[in-house]
């Protein structure tokens, strides 16, 4: 439209050469308040905006900042690894590893190439077919294998494979393997504990991942911190009370015997005298904690601690010893355990001989049933279940460990006569084999108890007396008199030291009866006796062999635990007799 | 008078800006610096962990005693072949 023709446009007054001012529009009567009321609309609106604008800035501040710094601010999560668990030497026992999860989008992955998802099985070490079956297009996201290690992740990451995604975690690692894993337990996928020590500390174990603000740059690169949002915290390292090498020691000790006499299971504890930490527990059978797909539930038993048996002839020495501490007894106290038997209410209890007369230590050292049901028989039977009580019997253990059993004393009250007696050498109660192995400190230290530890232990801790040091003393005689070739664990000697100990055979009850084919063998005993070091208890279980007795089966593998144990220990030898007697008939305790 | 001050003035406006830019050029440099450092203590940290590992792993009682036997050729000793020494005896 060019502007000749504009200006011939009829329709606009100006055209038609007429004055703005002149305009008839402008003659139009109007009332005055339309005006007003614009200007009213108008003031208003920006009114409001400013109100508006006093409002978002000056005082509800905190949702558009809050919007803005999500807009570039960051949280990077700051990892922080489980502890570690040591032994008492500072050797790792249990390690996390920063490994990581392989997780994929099916739908995407499975538009890659098949040599790529073959090369991709092959690094996570399953079939392709396998890995197929889990790459369901249905699903948007799944894991395809978890605790990957590094190496694998890094050579996954340069196939450049579409929709696959890593997340980190952790992996823990146990070298020492079988050897220790009763003792040290396990994690699950994860990081929590499952058994033994990872179980039990899991509290201070575990640890809290923290989160950072900060700003990144285009590379990806930080650069702005803006201060911690959570702190993280890393898992305390744990420091057990375990000795590595002993732990080896007791573990090859009890698997060999196990082997040896065609026993279906075998435990053994080393306690330390002085400060009650627990030097060795071993187990067999075992598993590999680090890989457990094949586990069962003999494997994982921890037989030490969680199972209870009747301590059988080992609770003898206790009997005794209440005797002599109540001066009811002494050591020169004689007892005619003619003709080999003695009748209860009624009930015969045997011995496995006839023992004739014999005094105190004669009736320990021979392991005779007579000679302890008649030193009971002197003693009421709430002093009997005082002194259990005191010794931990039956009690909840304070062992800071999973699982572990209080055993069963039942109230002296309802004891029959004939209970009674049959709990003076040790059936009728349960206990385990650890509560046993302690009860036996009052012999070892001057009568006196103390807890127990699985951690390492840095202040002697204080004992609660129980017997005074002059019985603990006559009784650690009688104890040494049982490991000689006239006593029941001759076969428990160990050349270059002397060593006391007591053996016990129980039958096993099986379906509510006691079993005359299966039975357990004991030996809990204190070595060197001139200065009490280590208490060693030793459980076979049924052995199916020739040899079936705790003197016979517990007793040499005590031995050989102790032997190898006091050298690894550089223990001086306390004795100069290097070859050992064992009679070709020992003398074997009763059942 | 006046416009002396005022070149003075901005010359010291322009002059603290730039040192503003340095300093945050600077702390950013150093921020990165620490950040690799840091990683790099992370990573030190774990193969640390990994050597312990592997530490415990290779001094396993049941491999050294295996190597000892195997290949060394030596047998566990007994006291009837041991001499004890005392210390300060004649």
């Amino acid at each position: 439209m060019s502007r000749v023709e504009r200006r011939a446009t009829p329709r606009v007054a100006a055209s038609k050469g007429v004055a703005f001012s002149k305009s008839p529009v402008l003659a139009v009567n109007v009332p005055s308040w339309r005006s007003r009321v614009v200007l009213f609309v108008l003031f208003a609106a920006f009114v409001a905006l400013a109100a508006r604008a006093l409002w978002l800035q000056g005082v509800s501040t905190q949702f558009l900042q809050k919007q803005g710094k999500s807009r570039y601010e960051r949280l990077v999560e700051l990892p922080a690894a489980r502890g570690k668990i040591m032994d008492r030497h500072g050797q790792v026992l249990a390690s996390s590893l920063p490994v990581k999860a392989v997780a994929a989008f099916p739908k995407e992955v499975l538009k890659e190439p098949n040599d790529k998802l073959a090369e991709l099985a092959r690094l996570l070490e399953m079939p392709e077919t396998e890995l197929r079956a889990k790459l369901d297009p249905k699903k948007t996201y799944v894991y395809l294998k978890r605790q990957v290690e590094m190496d694998a992740v890094e050579k996954i990451e340069k196939l450049k494979i579409d929709g696959i995604d890593t997340r980190k975690e952790y992996k823990r690692y146990y070298p020492q393997g079988e050897v220790m894993t009763h003792l040290v337990g396990f994690t699950n996928v994860e990081d929590k504990g499952q058994e033994g020590m990872e179980l039990f500390h899991q509290k201070a174990l575990m640890g809290v991942p923290g989160s950072r603000r900060v700003i990144r740059d285009r590379l990806g690169h930080i650069a702005e911190d803006l201060g911690m949002f959570r702190e993280p915290h890393h898992g305390k390292d744990l420091t057990l009370s375990v000795d590595s090498k002993l732990q080896y020691i007791a573990f090859t000790s009890v698997k060999n015997a196990v082997e040896k006499f065609n026993a279906q299971a075998g435990g053994a504890v080393v306690l330390d005298v002085e400060t009650g930490e627990v030097l060795a527990m071993a187990n067999y059978p075992t598993y590999n904690p680090n890989d457990r797909s094949n586990l069962t539930g003999a494997q994982l038993r921890n037989r030490v601690i969680t199972d209870t048996f009747e301590p059988g002839s080992t609770i003898k020495p206790v009997t005794v010893a209440l005797g002599l501490e109540t001066k009811r007894i002494t050591p020169d106290t004689v007892f005619d355990t003619n003709p080999g038997y003695i009748m209860v209410t009624g009930k015969r209890i045997r011995d496995t001989h006839n023992y004739g007369v014999r005094n105190v230590g004669g009736i320990i050292q021979k392991s005779s049933n007579i000679g302890v049901v008649k030193i009971s028989q002197m003693i009421p039977p709430q002093e009997m279940w005082e002194m259990y009580t005191k010794l931990g019997y039956g009690q909840a253990p304070r062992f800071g460990f999973p699982g572990a059993t209080a055993g069963r004393v039942r109230p002296w009250k309802s004891w029959k006569p004939i209970e009674y007696a049959n709990m003076a050498f040790g059936h009728g109660l349960s206990v385990s084999l650890l509560q046993m192995a302690r009860s036996y400190m009052i012999f070892a230290r001057n009568g006196d108890i103390i807890p127990l530890s699985f951690l390492k232990v840095d202040e002697k801790p204080v004992g609660q007396q129980v017997i005074s040091p002059k019985t603990a003393a006559q009784v650690r005689t009688m104890l040494e008199s049982v490991v000689s070739p006239e006593g029941t664990a001759s076969k428990a000697q160990v050349p270059g030291y002397r060593v006391g100990g007591k053996t016990g055979t129980a039958e096993k009850i099986v379906n509510g009866h006691y079993s005359r084919t299966d039975n357990i063998g004991y030996f809990v005993g204190i070595a060197p006796m001139s200065k009490p070091r280590f208490i060693i208890a030793v459980m076979i279980d049924n052995p199916r062999g020739a040899l079936r007795t705790g003197g016979s089966v517990a007793a040499p593998t005590a031995a050989d635990l102790a032997a190898n144990a006091l050298r690894a220990a550089n223990v001086p030898p306390d004795s100069s007799i290097t070859d050992i007697i064992i009679p070709d008939e020992p003398v074997e305790e009763s059942l | 008078m006046s416009v002396k001050l005022n070149i003075l003035l901005t010359a010291a406006v322009v002059g603290c800006a730039l040192s503003v830019v340095n300093a945050r050029y600077q702390s950013r440099h150093l921020l990165i610096e620490l950040e690799r450092l840091n990683q790099h203590a992370r990573q030190l940290e774990i193969d640390w962990a990994q050597l312990q590992l592997d530490q415990s792993t290779l001094g396993k009682n049941e491999r050294i005693e295996q190597i000892a036997r195997t290949s060394l050729n030596m047998s566990p000793l007994t006291p009837a072949r041991t001499q004890y020494l005392t210390d300060g005896a004649k």
